[in-house]
């Protein structure tokens, strides 16, 4: 005893370096660590808070570009309206989007360096937020959410290498998922479509409803460059996101209204 | 002292709200911590010292969603840097310096003594934060956000350390 305790008085130096080396690493590798959905992530009070209020000075000057965004969203959800009023097909489509919600909320930080971005918004679970529910904004999908505190929300964003999309392409209806790699926050990569599939630069991307998070057809982005890639039966597809990491404002929170009755069905099936 | 105590709490603000998200020419990243972890008065064997790292970088981590990643860069920094001190000026010399500047290093020493510091810290938060160890770009990254940090901590050291560094920053 007496010699560990004269060990410890000797290395205490670099016994307090390996605890605190430990401690960090814990942090760092545990990603679903309890005090990390707790305190420390930008959706609680503190830092929540404080980017609440820097945001509302930094949207100020940003007043001309929300703006424009704004009109443009207004002019495309007018012809929306108009389409819906002469088709009968955009009708259903548009009824099948009924069993879906969503809440508006301002972005109040956002990173895009990382190869693990994360957006901050200023709505919690007082407004009904839950994690795992979708978030998209005018121009297309922008995440899921991760961590929420009463009056914040953590959102895991398309710019994160460990998110995937389940995507379908348009012209083919062929299911795929998306993910970014961690290089250009404006490619993502089209995943998992066969080499059979007749698919061409320019077709569209958007959410396929299979993961009951997003609701069928939001825009992802638009193919960029196929390759064939000979060890594989798969396409190596860059696409170009519809979504503008950069100038992101205001997104909406996707309420799945039926996701509960879903999901117990799923589990039941598979169970039997 | 309460100058500098304001100073700091700006440079950690301007980190936090500003510089962390900002990457300029694409490849460089401007961190005033690093320049506190540099300057931070050697004590030996301080735990101090470890805690004061830890704890920074916890805040940033905080308000940076990126939970360990600031806080075992601040750790291991600290902890080289009280090695590489003695390695560079000697455990005498260091014991005697209130600050680890460049006024009282002098130009060569603290170059020799602040840009292995420099180097592990961009190459700690390269890896940490694209996950990939060697690349071009993160090489490129790493070589032009140690030239940029030093000339400003050069910078920020003339400009406001240079009359009141005397029993200060203890």
């Amino acid at each position: 005893m007496r010699n560990l305790i004269k060990f410890i008085s000797l290395y205490n130096y670099s016994i307090t370096f390996l605890i605190l080396l430990f401690v960090s690493g814990y942090f760092l590798i545990n990603e679903n660590f309890i005090l990390k959905t707790k305190y420390f992530n930008s959706s609680n009070y503190l830092s929540g808070s404080v980017f609440y209020y820097q945001s509302s000075i930094v949207n100020y000057f940003k007043l001309d570009e929300k703006n424009i965004n704004l009109e443009k969203e207004n002019q495309r959800l007018n012809e929306k309206i108009i389409r819906s009023y002469s088709s009968v097909k955009e009708d259903i489509d548009s009824s099948l989007n009924l069993d879906y919600n969503y809440i508006k909320a301002q972005v109040i930080n956002n990173s895009l360096r990382k190869s693990k971005n994360y957006i901050t918004i200023n709505k919690g679970s007082k407004d009904e937020i839950k994690v795992g529910m979708g978030v998209i904004s005018s121009s297309g999908i922008v995440g899921k959410v991760k961590y929420v505190s009463q009056n914040f929300a953590t959102i895991i964003s398309t710019l994160n290498t460990s998110f995937y999309i389940s995507s379908i392409v348009k012209k083919t209806n062929t299911l795929s998922s998306v993910n970014w790699n961690g290089d250009n926050p404006k490619t993502l990569k089209l995943l998992y479509v066969p080499k059979h599939i007749d698919i061409r630069e320019g077709d569209e991307i958007i959410s396929s409803s299979f993961d009951s998070i997003f609701p069928k057809g939001i825009s992802i982005g638009k193919i960029k460059e196929i390759r064939k890639d000979v060890n594989s039966n798969f396409y190596d597809i860059d696409i170009l996101s519809t979504q503008d990491f950069y100038n992101l404002s205001t997104v909406y929170i996707v309420k799945y209204l039926l996701v509960d009755e879903k999901v117990q069905l799923e589990k039941i099936t598979d169970e039997k | 002292m309460r100058n500098n105590i304001f100073l700091f709490i700006l440079l950690v603000f301007l980190q936090i709200f500003v510089l962390n998200k900002i990457l300029f020419f694409d490849y460089i990243i401007i961190s005033p911590i690093i320049m506190f972890l540099i300057l931070f008065k050697y004590n030996k064997d301080s735990k101090k010292s470890l805690l004061i790292g830890f704890l920074l970088g916890l805040l940033i981590d905080v308000f940076n969603n990126s939970l360990g990643t600031y806080s075992i860069i601040c750790v291991i920094i600290m902890y080289f840097r009280n090695l590489w001190v003695l390695k560079v000026v000697g455990e005498e010399r260091a014991d005697e310096l209130n600050l680890l500047s460049v006024q009282e290093l002098g130009s060569f020493q603290f170059f020799y003594y602040s840009f292995p510091i420099l180097f592990l810290f961009y190459s700690l938060l390269s890896f940490l934060e694209s996950e990939i160890i060697i690349s071009a770009e993160n090489i490129l990254f790493i070589i032009l956000s140690c030239f940029t940090n030093y000339i400003i901590m050069l910078t920020f050291q003339y400009l406001f350390l240079k009359f009141n560094f005397k029993n200060e920053w203890r």
